[in-house]
């Protein structure tokens, strides 16, 4: 219990340090309030030209379509993440020596951390944009069963971070992983469901992603958010995509401390 | 004489600093490339789900994308190295080394910052266009047209870079500012009649991302009007503006960092 409460602490006050340092950058997350609406409105227009045709689209209605975007770039400012690239200028610099030399574990550091820049994010990003969404735009966006959608926030929010740090990781082996990087957030914007939703591709690749990371990063919490309750080619129910979720998140988590145990005999602290 | 002898012997460091790195330079190139190949991933699935952009093929609709990567291509590898070098240098507050130097400071940050990472994306760029143009079945009289407002779609993006660097030197530390342009240049990946008037006017004239992907393209094809033709000299004064704000901004630098 005490080390549990211990734990907590330093999640606070390392969260709260990130919080006040990153408070300094607070401009920086308020580009999300121009930018956000931005990509929305394109999406708005090319959606709308694509719908001319038909009322629905690989299952959904222009409305929903156009809901899931919005809600899409929400769960982005919710859930942003950007261990891997941390985890890879640590390892490639050496400075990651400070960190292999603390008595905390620098994944549960680089946790508190995310947490702490999520919340500013949450001031600086989510809030304007939802209410630019929701008043500006006329969208429904409030989520259509709050209980189901914090949860399965919470799970994307873990999920991006282990994969990524699972990524960073890579940095023990090539030092330089910017490539690795790359591969992965361009495999995530199109299968994560961000671009396009994941219903729209054909049921073989849609069975096939279930068991890749990507659509749990973004697509089920989409879904989830929006209320649909039959979700992706297998139709699941709310309960079973966040089953999937927590059950995704579980399998990443584990793997990020098998990868963590087999790199760290690596690392040399020299940098490169 | 001399600037270009210095801007090839910054090309062949460039090449030789991505050489220290092999394995990652080559894996950034391939992905690169297969981003072209993913990116229009969008346009593949709506087509293939029997829905479309009216009066636009897949393979037109992906010409556009292609010639917009390119272009994208061709002006990260001459000017998005400093923007961010710019930024970088601000940041640090050390931009003073580059004041220093006995060349025009934006010349040199040109020269030094060829980024060879864009060559992936220049070259898949341009597979891409000629693969969309043969399925497109355009003639080869609308080539002329095609390079010229390719190259103004390119003076654009550079444009936009410089304007960008020039930001930060007021916005310090910002590594955000390019995702406010990336967001209004996604305007210019698509046809531009699926936008309204205003938005239609916006990116030829004002800030003319449409000259980027969908003036060249629609000349690649033949729909070459008038008015993308005139829509060349908003992209010349942009690249212009572009240069001229770097120059004010200059002067603005406080060298104390942030």
């Amino acid at each position: 219990m005490n080390r549990l409460r211990h734990r907590l602490a330093v999640c606070r006050a390392v969260a709260f340090v990130t919080y006040k340092e990153w408070s300094a950058y607070r401009t920086h997350s308020l580009v999300s309030a121009f930018v956000g609406p931005v990509y929305f409105i394109v999406q708005y227009f090319i959606w709308t030209a694509v719908y001319g045709s038909s009322s629905t689209f690989g299952g959904m209605e222009l409305e929903q379509t156009i809901r899931y975007f919005g809600v899409s770039a929400l769960i982005g400012y919710l859930t942003m993440d950007f261990a891997d690239w941390n985890l890879q200028m640590l390892v490639r610099t050496g400075k990651f020596l400070i960190f292999a030399l603390r008595p905390v574990h620098h994944r549960f550091f680089a946790l508190s951390q995310k947490i702490g820049h999520r919340i500013l994010g949450f001031f600086f990003e989510f809030l304007p944009c939802f209410f630019v969404f929701m008043l500006l735009f006329r969208i429904d966006i409030v989520p259509a069963y709050t209980g189901w959608t914090l949860l399965s926030v919470a799970l994307t929010f873990l999920m991006q971070f282990y994969v990524n740090y699972c990524i960073g990781m890579t940095a023990f082996y090539f030092v330089q992983a910017r490539g690795i990087r790359t591969v992965y957030m361009l495999l995530a914007s199109v299968f994560s469901g961000a671009l396009i939703p994941i219903s729209f591709f054909p049921g073989a690749l849609q069975r096939v992603m279930m068991f890749l990371p990507f659509q749990y990063t973004n697509y089920i919490t989409a879904m989830v958010w929006t209320g649909s309750d039959s979700i992706g080619e297998l139709g699941l129910s709310i309960p079973q995509a966040v089953l999937c979720q927590a059950i995704a998140a579980a399998v990443t988590a584990l793997l990020s401390e098998v990868l963590y145990r087999a790199s760290i005999r690596r690392f040399t602290a020299v940098g490169a | 004489m001399r600037y270009i002898k210095i801007y090839f012997t910054c090309l062949r460091i460039a090449f030789s600093q991505a050489a220290a790195y092999r394995a990652d330079f080559l894996l950034g190139n391939i992905m690169s490339l297969l981003s072209n190949i993913l990116f229009p991933l969008v346009t593949v699935v709506i087509y293939a789900n029997g829905a479309s952009f009216p009066g636009w093929s897949m393979w037109q609709v992906l010409l556009i994308q292609s010639v917009f990567a390119m272009s994208t291509g061709l002006s990260s590898m001459v000017t998005q190295g400093v923007m961010w070098a710019t930024m970088d240098h601000i940041r640090e507050g050390s931009f003073e080394t580059v004041l220093l130097k006995p060349l025009p400071p934006l010349f040199y940050l040109t020269a030094v910052n060829f980024s060879t990472g864009s060559l992936g994306l220049f070259i898949g760029g341009l597979v891409m266009t000629v693969v969309s143009a043969v399925k497109s079945c355009t003639s080869a009289a609308g080539v002329p047209a095609f390079m010229v407002l390719f190259l103004a779609g390119a003076a654009v993006l550079c444009g936009l870079d410089l304007i960008m660097a020039a930001i930060s030197f007021k916005w310090v530390g910002n590594s955000r500012i390019p995702e406010i342009f990336d967001s209004i240049s996604e305007f210019g990946k698509y046809p531009a009649g699926i936008f309204p008037k205003a938005v239609k006017v916006l990116t030829a004239f004002i800030i003319p991302v449409a000259s980027v992907g969908f003036f060249p393209a629609s000349a690649l094809l033949g729909e070459v009007e008038g008015y993308m033709l005139i829509a060349v000299i908003p992209c010349l004064v942009f690249l212009a503006f572009g240069i001229w704000i770097y120059h004010i901004m200059i002067k603005r630098y406080e060298g104390v960092g942030g």
